[in-house]
Protein backbone atom coordinates (compact mmCIF):
# COMPACT_ATOMS: atom_id res chain seq x y z
CA UNK A 1 0.00 0.00 0.00
CA UNK A 2 1.29 3.46 -0.87
CA UNK A 3 1.48 5.85 2.02
CA UNK A 4 0.27 9.39 1.72
CA UNK A 5 3.22 11.85 1.89
CA UNK A 6 1.21 14.73 3.15
CA UNK A 7 0.22 14.90 6.79
CA UNK A 8 -3.42 15.35 7.50
CA UNK A 9 -4.78 13.35 4.61
CA UNK A 10 -8.21 11.75 4.77
CA UNK A 11 -8.22 8.31 3.21
CA UNK A 12 -11.47 6.59 2.32
CA UNK A 13 -12.08 2.92 1.76
CA UNK A 14 -14.13 3.47 -1.34
CA UNK A 15 -14.72 6.59 -3.40
CA UNK A 16 -17.20 6.75 -6.23
CA UNK A 17 -17.42 9.87 -8.40
CA UNK A 18 -20.04 10.04 -11.13
CA UNK A 19 -20.55 6.33 -10.94
CA UNK A 20 -16.83 5.51 -11.37
CA UNK A 21 -14.85 4.01 -8.48
CA UNK A 22 -11.47 5.68 -7.80
CA UNK A 23 -8.53 3.76 -6.43
CA UNK A 24 -4.84 4.24 -5.52
CA UNK A 25 -3.96 7.70 -4.23
CA UNK A 26 -7.05 9.18 -5.84
CA UNK A 27 -9.06 8.28 -2.80
CA UNK A 28 -7.07 10.55 -0.51
CA UNK A 29 -8.09 14.10 0.30
CA UNK A 30 -6.22 16.88 2.08
CA UNK A 31 -7.63 17.97 5.39
CA UNK A 32 -8.95 21.45 5.07
CA UNK A 33 -6.64 23.76 6.93
CA UNK A 34 -7.07 27.34 7.97
CA UNK A 35 -4.19 29.27 9.41
CA UNK A 36 -5.06 32.26 11.49
CA UNK A 37 -3.09 35.05 13.07
CA UNK A 38 -1.92 36.86 9.94
CA UNK A 39 -1.15 40.50 10.50
CA UNK A 40 -1.22 42.62 7.34
CA UNK A 41 0.45 45.51 9.16
CA UNK A 42 3.81 43.67 9.00
CA UNK A 43 4.15 44.29 5.26
CA UNK A 44 3.11 47.95 5.62
CA UNK A 45 5.53 48.63 8.42
CA UNK A 46 8.50 47.03 6.65
CA UNK A 47 7.67 48.70 3.33
CA UNK A 48 7.71 52.01 5.18
CA UNK A 49 11.36 51.72 6.24
CA UNK A 50 14.30 52.89 4.13
CA UNK A 51 15.79 49.39 4.03
CA UNK A 52 12.55 47.55 3.43
CA UNK A 53 10.91 49.77 0.83
CA UNK A 54 11.64 47.41 -2.09
CA UNK A 55 9.93 44.41 -0.44
CA UNK A 56 6.80 44.94 -2.54
CA UNK A 57 8.65 44.48 -5.83
CA UNK A 58 9.48 40.83 -5.09
CA UNK A 59 7.79 38.28 -7.34
CA UNK A 60 9.02 35.25 -5.40
CA UNK A 61 11.21 33.74 -8.13
CA UNK A 62 13.82 32.55 -5.62
CA UNK A 63 16.88 33.80 -7.53
CA UNK A 64 18.14 35.38 -4.30
CA UNK A 65 17.81 32.16 -2.36
CA UNK A 66 19.29 29.79 -4.96
CA UNK A 67 22.65 31.58 -4.78
CA UNK A 68 22.53 32.52 -1.10
CA UNK A 69 25.80 32.03 0.82
CA UNK A 70 24.06 31.38 4.12
CA UNK A 71 21.57 28.82 2.84
CA UNK A 72 24.33 26.21 2.48
CA UNK A 73 24.83 26.35 6.21
CA UNK A 74 21.28 26.83 7.37
CA UNK A 75 18.47 25.29 5.32
CA UNK A 76 15.98 27.47 7.18
CA UNK A 77 17.67 30.60 5.87
CA UNK A 78 16.02 31.93 2.75
CA UNK A 79 15.40 35.52 1.66
CA UNK A 80 12.51 34.46 -0.58
CA UNK A 81 10.79 32.75 2.33
CA UNK A 82 11.43 35.65 4.71
CA UNK A 83 9.88 38.08 2.23
CA UNK A 84 6.90 35.77 1.69
CA UNK A 85 6.24 35.38 5.42
CA UNK A 86 6.65 39.09 6.09
CA UNK A 87 4.23 40.04 3.35
CA UNK A 88 1.67 37.51 4.54
CA UNK A 89 2.22 38.83 8.03
CA UNK A 90 2.84 35.35 9.40
CA UNK A 91 4.34 36.42 12.71
CA UNK A 92 4.27 32.92 14.15
CA UNK A 93 6.48 31.55 11.35
CA UNK A 94 8.84 34.53 11.62
CA UNK A 95 9.19 33.93 15.36
CA UNK A 96 10.09 30.30 14.70
CA UNK A 97 13.02 31.53 12.59
CA UNK A 98 14.76 32.92 15.69
CA UNK A 99 18.01 31.09 14.91
CA UNK A 100 18.05 31.90 11.19
CA UNK A 101 16.72 35.42 10.58
CA UNK A 102 19.90 37.15 11.79
CA UNK A 103 22.47 35.10 9.92
CA UNK A 104 22.80 37.10 6.68
CA UNK A 105 26.50 37.75 5.98
CA UNK A 106 25.81 40.68 3.63
CA UNK A 107 27.65 39.24 0.60
CA UNK A 108 25.16 41.05 -1.66
CA UNK A 109 24.88 38.29 -4.24
CA UNK A 110 21.08 38.31 -3.83
CA UNK A 111 20.82 42.08 -4.26
CA UNK A 112 22.98 41.91 -7.36
CA UNK A 113 21.05 39.07 -8.96
CA UNK A 114 17.46 40.09 -8.18
CA UNK A 115 15.67 40.62 -11.51
CA UNK A 116 13.12 42.92 -9.90
CA UNK A 117 15.44 45.39 -8.24
CA UNK A 118 14.61 44.32 -4.69
CA UNK A 119 17.45 45.36 -2.37
CA UNK A 120 17.30 41.88 -0.89
CA UNK A 121 20.08 42.17 1.68
CA UNK A 122 18.55 45.38 3.03
CA UNK A 123 15.06 43.86 3.06
CA UNK A 124 16.28 40.81 5.00
CA UNK A 125 17.75 43.15 7.61
CA UNK A 126 14.53 45.18 7.66
CA UNK A 127 12.53 42.01 8.34
CA UNK A 128 14.94 40.98 11.08
CA UNK A 129 14.77 44.44 12.60
CA UNK A 130 10.98 44.25 12.59
CA UNK A 131 11.11 40.90 14.38
CA UNK A 132 13.51 42.32 16.96
CA UNK A 133 11.52 45.49 17.49
CA UNK A 134 8.26 43.63 18.05
CA UNK A 135 9.79 41.00 20.28
CA UNK A 136 9.19 38.12 17.86
CA UNK A 137 12.81 37.02 18.26
CA UNK A 138 15.36 37.40 21.03
CA UNK A 139 18.54 39.40 20.56
CA UNK A 140 21.05 37.33 18.58
CA UNK A 141 24.88 37.29 18.50
CA UNK A 142 24.96 39.23 15.21
CA UNK A 143 22.98 42.10 16.67
CA UNK A 144 25.04 42.05 19.86
CA UNK A 145 28.17 42.47 17.72
CA UNK A 146 26.61 45.22 15.57
CA UNK A 147 25.71 47.21 18.68
CA UNK A 148 29.14 46.64 20.09
CA UNK A 149 30.65 47.98 16.88
CA UNK A 150 28.61 51.19 17.00
CA UNK A 151 29.39 51.57 20.67
CA UNK A 152 33.13 51.21 20.00
CA UNK A 153 32.98 53.85 17.26
CA UNK A 154 31.12 56.26 19.55
CA UNK A 155 33.40 55.75 22.52
CA UNK A 156 36.72 55.87 20.69
CA UNK A 157 36.56 59.10 18.80
CA UNK A 158 34.77 57.98 15.66
CA UNK A 159 37.19 55.27 14.67
CA UNK A 160 37.65 51.59 15.38
CA UNK A 161 40.70 49.40 15.52
CA UNK A 162 40.86 45.65 15.36
CA UNK A 163 42.29 45.46 18.87
CA UNK A 164 39.61 47.66 20.43
CA UNK A 165 36.91 45.72 18.66
CA UNK A 166 38.55 42.40 19.50
CA UNK A 167 38.81 43.17 23.19
CA UNK A 168 35.26 44.52 23.34
CA UNK A 169 34.05 41.34 21.63
CA UNK A 170 35.99 39.17 24.06
CA UNK A 171 34.35 41.04 26.92
CA UNK A 172 30.94 40.37 25.40
CA UNK A 173 31.74 36.68 25.44
CA UNK A 174 32.69 36.03 21.82
CA UNK A 175 35.56 33.62 21.33
CA UNK A 176 37.99 35.64 19.29
CA UNK A 177 41.56 34.47 19.43
CA UNK A 178 43.58 31.75 21.04
CA UNK A 179 46.90 32.38 22.73
CA UNK A 180 48.64 30.87 19.72
CA UNK A 181 46.88 33.32 17.40
CA UNK A 182 47.95 36.22 19.57
CA UNK A 183 51.57 35.09 19.50
CA UNK A 184 51.56 34.62 15.72
CA UNK A 185 50.05 38.07 15.44
CA UNK A 186 52.27 40.00 17.78
CA UNK A 187 55.67 39.01 16.35
CA UNK A 188 55.34 40.69 12.92
CA UNK A 189 53.38 43.57 14.45
CA UNK A 190 56.08 44.39 16.95
CA UNK A 191 58.89 43.86 14.41
CA UNK A 192 57.31 46.24 11.91
CA UNK A 193 56.36 48.78 14.58
CA UNK A 194 52.71 48.57 13.60
CA UNK A 195 51.64 47.73 17.14
CA UNK A 196 51.83 51.42 18.13
CA UNK A 197 49.16 52.41 15.61
CA UNK A 198 46.92 49.61 16.73
CA UNK A 199 47.03 50.49 20.39
CA UNK A 200 46.41 54.17 19.83
CA UNK A 201 44.04 54.85 16.95
CA UNK A 202 43.74 58.48 15.94
CA UNK A 203 40.58 60.29 16.83
CA UNK A 204 38.35 62.61 14.85
CA UNK A 205 39.22 66.19 15.88
CA UNK A 206 35.77 67.50 16.61
CA UNK A 207 34.34 64.23 17.82
CA UNK A 208 32.44 65.42 20.89
CA UNK A 209 30.32 67.78 18.84
CA UNK A 210 29.79 65.21 16.06
CA UNK A 211 28.92 62.55 18.59
CA UNK A 212 26.21 64.63 20.22
CA UNK A 213 24.65 65.38 16.81
CA UNK A 214 24.80 61.66 15.97
CA UNK A 215 23.08 60.77 19.21
CA UNK A 216 20.32 63.25 18.45
CA UNK A 217 20.01 62.01 14.85
CA UNK A 218 19.72 58.40 15.96
CA UNK A 219 16.38 59.15 17.58
CA UNK A 220 14.92 60.18 14.23
CA UNK A 221 12.76 57.80 12.23
CA UNK A 222 13.77 57.63 8.59
CA UNK A 223 11.14 57.02 5.93
CA UNK A 224 11.73 56.30 2.25
CA UNK A 225 10.56 59.66 0.94
CA UNK B 1 54.38 58.98 -19.54
CA UNK B 2 50.91 60.37 -19.95
CA UNK B 3 48.44 59.45 -17.27
CA UNK B 4 44.83 59.14 -18.16
CA UNK B 5 42.60 60.59 -15.45
CA UNK B 6 38.87 60.12 -15.89
CA UNK B 7 38.12 61.09 -12.28
CA UNK B 8 39.23 64.69 -11.80
CA UNK B 9 40.46 65.48 -8.30
CA UNK B 10 40.55 62.39 -6.11
CA UNK B 11 40.14 62.26 -2.33
CA UNK B 12 41.56 59.15 -0.67
CA UNK B 13 39.38 57.77 2.12
CA UNK B 14 41.59 55.39 4.12
CA UNK B 15 39.06 54.06 6.60
CA UNK B 16 39.87 52.60 10.00
CA UNK B 17 41.23 49.31 8.64
CA UNK B 18 44.06 51.08 6.81
CA UNK B 19 45.13 52.82 10.00
CA UNK B 20 45.00 49.50 11.85
CA UNK B 21 45.98 46.01 10.80
CA UNK B 22 45.74 47.10 7.17
CA UNK B 23 48.52 49.66 7.59
CA UNK B 24 50.66 47.76 5.09
CA UNK B 25 47.92 48.37 2.51
CA UNK B 26 47.94 52.11 3.24
CA UNK B 27 51.71 52.46 3.17
CA UNK B 28 52.20 50.41 -0.01
CA UNK B 29 49.32 52.13 -1.78
CA UNK B 30 50.82 55.55 -1.22
CA UNK B 31 54.25 54.25 -2.20
CA UNK B 32 53.13 52.94 -5.58
CA UNK B 33 50.92 55.94 -6.26
CA UNK B 34 53.98 58.15 -5.82
CA UNK B 35 56.04 55.91 -8.14
CA UNK B 36 53.31 56.13 -10.75
CA UNK B 37 52.91 59.89 -10.39
CA UNK B 38 49.31 59.63 -9.21
CA UNK B 39 48.06 62.47 -7.07
CA UNK B 40 45.27 62.33 -4.52
CA UNK B 41 44.53 63.98 -1.21
CA UNK B 42 44.24 61.82 1.90
CA UNK B 43 41.28 62.66 4.16
CA UNK B 44 43.00 62.72 7.52
CA UNK B 45 40.09 63.71 9.75
CA UNK B 46 37.81 60.96 8.45
CA UNK B 47 35.51 58.93 10.69
CA UNK B 48 34.48 55.28 10.58
CA UNK B 49 32.13 54.53 7.66
CA UNK B 50 29.98 52.29 9.85
CA UNK B 51 30.89 49.23 7.77
CA UNK B 52 28.21 46.55 7.61
CA UNK B 53 27.34 46.83 11.27
CA UNK B 54 26.08 50.32 12.11
CA UNK B 55 23.41 50.33 9.37
CA UNK B 56 21.76 47.33 11.06
CA UNK B 57 21.52 49.09 14.40
CA UNK B 58 20.37 52.54 13.38
CA UNK B 59 19.32 53.79 9.95
CA UNK B 60 20.28 57.42 10.51
CA UNK B 61 23.71 56.62 11.97
CA UNK B 62 24.30 54.28 9.04
CA UNK B 63 23.76 57.20 6.68
CA UNK B 64 25.36 60.01 8.65
CA UNK B 65 28.75 58.41 9.32
CA UNK B 66 29.54 57.91 5.61
CA UNK B 67 27.88 61.23 4.70
CA UNK B 68 30.34 63.17 6.83
CA UNK B 69 33.22 61.61 4.88
CA UNK B 70 31.58 62.46 1.58
CA UNK B 71 31.17 66.01 2.80
CA UNK B 72 34.85 66.19 3.80
CA UNK B 73 35.85 65.12 0.30
CA UNK B 74 33.72 67.86 -1.26
CA UNK B 75 35.20 70.39 1.13
CA UNK B 76 38.61 69.88 -0.48
CA UNK B 77 36.99 70.12 -3.92
CA UNK B 78 37.28 66.47 -4.89
CA UNK B 79 35.30 64.98 -7.77
CA UNK B 80 35.81 61.38 -6.72
CA UNK B 81 36.34 59.57 -3.43
CA UNK B 82 38.62 56.54 -3.53
CA UNK B 83 38.46 53.83 -0.88
CA UNK B 84 40.96 51.03 -0.57
CA UNK B 85 38.58 48.97 1.54
CA UNK B 86 35.58 47.52 -0.34
CA UNK B 87 33.59 47.81 2.90
CA UNK B 88 34.13 51.56 2.99
CA UNK B 89 33.51 51.78 -0.76
CA UNK B 90 30.19 50.03 -0.16
CA UNK B 91 29.13 52.24 2.78
CA UNK B 92 29.97 55.49 1.00
CA UNK B 93 28.20 54.34 -2.17
CA UNK B 94 25.18 53.23 -0.15
CA UNK B 95 24.75 56.64 1.45
CA UNK B 96 25.22 58.30 -1.93
CA UNK B 97 22.45 56.04 -3.30
CA UNK B 98 19.94 56.79 -0.56
CA UNK B 99 20.69 60.50 -0.53
CA UNK B 100 20.25 60.69 -4.32
CA UNK B 101 17.07 58.70 -4.33
CA UNK B 102 15.12 60.19 -1.45
CA UNK B 103 14.79 63.97 -1.16
CA UNK B 104 13.67 64.05 2.47
CA UNK B 105 16.43 61.67 3.53
CA UNK B 106 18.93 63.96 1.82
CA UNK B 107 17.52 67.04 3.52
CA UNK B 108 17.62 65.39 6.94
CA UNK B 109 21.17 64.09 6.53
CA UNK B 110 22.34 67.48 5.30
CA UNK B 111 20.67 69.27 8.21
CA UNK B 112 22.59 67.07 10.65
CA UNK B 113 25.83 67.56 8.72
CA UNK B 114 25.41 71.31 9.14
CA UNK B 115 24.82 70.83 12.86
CA UNK B 116 28.12 68.97 12.98
CA UNK B 117 29.77 71.97 11.35
CA UNK B 118 30.23 70.26 7.99
CA UNK B 119 29.14 71.29 4.51
CA UNK B 120 25.90 69.75 3.22
CA UNK B 121 26.75 67.03 0.73
CA UNK B 122 25.88 67.97 -2.87
CA UNK B 123 25.99 64.43 -4.37
CA UNK B 124 28.77 65.43 -6.76
CA UNK B 125 31.21 62.61 -6.00
CA UNK B 126 31.95 59.43 -7.87
CA UNK B 127 32.76 56.60 -5.46
CA UNK B 128 35.66 54.46 -6.63
CA UNK B 129 37.84 51.64 -5.37
CA UNK B 130 41.64 51.61 -5.45
CA UNK B 131 41.80 48.73 -7.95
CA UNK B 132 39.59 50.65 -10.40
CA UNK B 133 41.63 53.74 -9.77
CA UNK B 134 44.95 52.17 -10.77
CA UNK B 135 43.38 50.28 -13.66
CA UNK B 136 41.67 53.32 -15.16
CA UNK B 137 44.44 55.88 -14.64
CA UNK B 138 47.94 54.49 -15.23
CA UNK B 139 46.53 51.21 -16.50
CA UNK B 140 48.37 48.06 -17.45
CA UNK B 141 50.96 49.79 -19.67
CA UNK B 142 51.80 52.40 -17.03
CA UNK B 143 52.42 49.68 -14.46
CA UNK B 144 54.47 47.52 -16.83
CA UNK B 145 56.79 50.47 -17.42
CA UNK B 146 57.63 50.69 -13.69
CA UNK B 147 58.34 47.03 -13.00
CA UNK B 148 61.94 46.42 -11.94
CA UNK B 149 61.46 43.00 -10.38
CA UNK B 150 59.17 41.02 -12.70
CA UNK B 151 57.34 38.39 -10.68
CA UNK B 152 57.74 35.77 -13.41
CA UNK B 153 56.41 32.39 -12.40
CA UNK B 154 54.62 33.62 -9.28
CA UNK B 155 51.17 32.07 -9.21
CA UNK B 156 48.61 34.32 -7.59
CA UNK B 157 44.90 34.06 -6.83
CA UNK B 158 43.20 37.49 -6.79
CA UNK B 159 40.55 37.83 -4.07
CA UNK B 160 38.29 40.88 -4.54
CA UNK B 161 35.72 40.33 -1.81
CA UNK B 162 31.95 40.72 -1.99
CA UNK B 163 31.65 44.45 -1.83
CA UNK B 164 34.23 45.57 -4.38
CA UNK B 165 31.49 45.74 -7.00
CA UNK B 166 28.33 44.71 -5.25
CA UNK B 167 25.55 45.61 -5.13
CA UNK B 168 25.49 47.40 -8.47
CA UNK B 169 22.78 49.97 -7.61
CA UNK B 170 25.25 51.37 -5.06
CA UNK B 171 28.63 50.94 -6.74
CA UNK B 172 27.27 51.29 -10.30
CA UNK B 173 29.43 48.32 -11.25
CA UNK B 174 28.67 46.89 -14.66
CA UNK B 175 27.02 50.09 -15.83
CA UNK B 176 30.06 51.73 -17.41
CA UNK B 177 33.52 50.98 -18.72
CA UNK B 178 35.17 52.45 -15.62
CA UNK B 179 33.55 49.79 -13.43
CA UNK B 180 34.38 46.12 -13.13
CA UNK B 181 32.11 43.11 -13.59
CA UNK B 182 30.03 42.47 -10.44
CA UNK B 183 30.46 38.68 -10.35
CA UNK B 184 33.65 37.97 -12.27
CA UNK B 185 35.86 41.03 -11.94
CA UNK B 186 39.11 41.25 -13.93
CA UNK B 187 40.77 44.60 -13.11
CA UNK B 188 43.06 43.24 -10.39
CA UNK B 189 43.93 40.23 -12.59
CA UNK B 190 45.18 42.67 -15.22
CA UNK B 191 47.20 44.67 -12.69
CA UNK B 192 48.87 41.50 -11.40
CA UNK B 193 49.61 40.22 -14.90
CA UNK B 194 51.29 43.56 -15.60
CA UNK B 195 53.69 42.75 -12.73
CA UNK B 196 54.67 39.54 -14.52
CA UNK B 197 52.74 37.25 -12.17
CA UNK B 198 50.61 34.39 -13.39
CA UNK B 199 46.96 34.70 -12.38
CA UNK B 200 45.46 31.28 -11.79
CA UNK B 201 41.81 30.53 -12.63
CA UNK B 202 39.96 31.45 -9.44
CA UNK B 203 36.23 31.06 -8.96
CA UNK B 204 36.27 32.37 -5.39
CA UNK B 205 37.14 35.93 -6.47
CA UNK B 206 34.02 37.45 -4.96
CA UNK B 207 32.99 34.72 -2.53
CA UNK B 208 32.04 35.72 0.98
CA UNK B 209 34.62 35.47 3.79
CA UNK B 210 31.96 35.66 6.49
CA UNK B 211 33.21 39.18 7.32
CA UNK B 212 30.41 40.67 9.45
CA UNK B 213 30.01 37.43 11.40
CA UNK B 214 33.64 36.46 12.11
CA UNK B 215 32.94 36.83 15.80
CA UNK B 216 29.24 36.04 16.04
CA UNK B 217 28.98 33.02 13.70
CA UNK B 218 32.49 31.62 13.95
CA UNK B 219 32.11 28.15 12.47
CA UNK B 220 30.39 29.45 9.34
CA UNK B 221 33.00 32.18 8.88
CA UNK B 222 35.85 29.69 9.21
CA UNK B 223 34.32 27.39 6.63
CA UNK B 224 33.72 30.26 4.22
CA UNK B 225 37.33 31.37 4.60
CA UNK B 226 38.64 27.84 4.16
CA UNK B 227 36.62 27.57 0.98
CA UNK B 228 38.42 30.57 -0.52
CA UNK B 229 41.85 29.19 0.40
CA UNK B 230 40.92 25.75 -0.89
CA UNK B 231 39.91 27.14 -4.25
CA UNK B 232 43.22 29.03 -4.47
CA UNK B 233 45.21 25.94 -3.48
CA UNK B 234 43.33 23.70 -5.90
CA UNK B 235 44.30 25.98 -8.76
CA UNK B 236 47.94 25.94 -7.76
CA UNK B 237 48.25 29.48 -6.34
CA UNK B 238 51.35 30.35 -4.28
CA UNK B 239 49.60 33.19 -2.51
CA UNK B 240 46.30 34.98 -2.17
CA UNK B 241 46.33 38.62 -3.29
CA UNK B 242 43.60 40.73 -1.73
CA UNK B 243 42.16 44.21 -2.19
CA UNK B 244 40.00 43.99 0.92
CA UNK B 245 41.39 44.61 4.40
CA UNK B 246 38.32 43.00 5.99
CA UNK B 247 38.85 39.75 4.12
CA UNK B 248 42.62 40.03 4.39
CA UNK B 249 42.61 40.54 8.15
CA UNK B 250 39.94 37.87 8.74
CA UNK B 251 41.89 35.31 6.72
CA UNK B 252 45.24 36.21 8.26
CA UNK B 253 44.09 36.16 11.87
CA UNK B 254 42.10 32.94 11.40
CA UNK B 255 44.82 31.12 9.44
CA UNK B 256 45.87 28.93 12.38
CA UNK B 257 42.31 27.87 13.11
CA UNK B 258 41.60 27.17 9.44
CA UNK B 259 44.76 25.08 9.07
CA UNK B 260 43.94 23.10 12.19
CA UNK B 261 40.40 22.40 11.16
CA UNK B 262 40.59 22.06 7.38
CA UNK B 263 44.17 20.97 6.74
CA UNK B 264 47.68 22.40 6.86
CA UNK B 265 47.87 22.56 3.06
CA UNK B 266 45.48 25.52 3.13
CA UNK B 267 48.06 27.68 4.86
CA UNK B 268 49.22 30.30 2.37
CA UNK B 269 50.58 33.84 2.43
CA UNK B 270 48.20 36.73 1.98
CA UNK B 271 49.31 40.09 0.56
CA UNK B 272 47.63 43.28 -0.55
CA UNK B 273 47.88 43.92 -4.29
CA UNK B 274 49.63 47.23 -3.65
CA UNK B 275 52.31 45.45 -1.59
CA UNK B 276 53.02 43.18 -4.52
CA UNK B 277 53.12 46.22 -6.82
CA UNK B 278 55.55 48.02 -4.50
CA UNK B 279 57.75 44.92 -4.34
CA UNK B 280 57.74 44.54 -8.13
CA UNK B 281 58.58 48.25 -8.50
CA UNK B 282 61.81 47.55 -6.63
CA UNK B 283 60.95 48.56 -3.07
CA UNK B 284 62.39 46.57 -0.20
CA UNK B 285 60.15 44.21 1.79
CA UNK B 286 60.42 46.58 4.76
CA UNK B 287 59.27 49.60 2.70
CA UNK B 288 56.27 47.65 1.41
CA UNK B 289 55.63 46.42 4.99
CA UNK B 290 55.69 42.84 3.67
CA UNK B 291 57.30 42.09 7.02
CA UNK B 292 54.11 43.08 8.86
CA UNK B 293 51.95 40.43 7.21
CA UNK B 294 51.02 37.69 9.65
CA UNK B 295 51.31 34.98 7.01
CA UNK B 296 54.94 35.62 5.97
CA UNK B 297 54.74 36.29 2.21
CA UNK B 298 58.54 36.77 2.06
CA UNK B 299 58.93 32.99 2.36
CA UNK B 300 57.85 32.87 -1.28
CA UNK B 301 58.86 36.32 -2.51
CA UNK B 302 62.49 36.09 -1.35
CA UNK B 303 63.52 34.36 -4.57
CA UNK B 304 62.80 37.60 -6.47
CA UNK B 305 65.03 39.74 -4.26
Amino acid sequence: MEKPIIKGVIEKEKVVVDGIELDGTWNAFLVERTQTGYDPSVWDEIANTLEGVTISACWQCGTCTSGCTMREYDPNFGPRKFIDLARKGDKQALAELQDSLWRCVSCQKCTHRCPKGVMVEEVVHAIHNYALKHGLVKKDPGTVFDELFLDTVMKNGGRISELLLGSASAKAGFVTMSLRDLITMSVPLIKSGLIKDLLKPNKVKNWDRIKSVLEEAMKEEVRPE
Amino acid sequence: MSTNNPYGKVAFYPGCALDGLGKSYDVSLRLVAEDLGLKFERLDDYNCCGALEVKNVNTMAGLLLPARNLSLARKIGANAIMSACPGCHYSLSRTQYYMSKYTKVREKVNAYLEKMGEKPYDLQLMTIHAVEYFYNTVGVEGIKAKVKRPLTGLKVAPYYGCLYTRPKPYTLAGYMKLKDDPERPIFMDELLKALGAEVVPFEAKTMCCGGPHVYSDVEVALHLEARILKEARRNGADMLVVDCPLGGVALETNMNKIAEKYGEDLRMPIVYFTQLMAFAFGHSPEEALLTANLTNPMSILKKYL
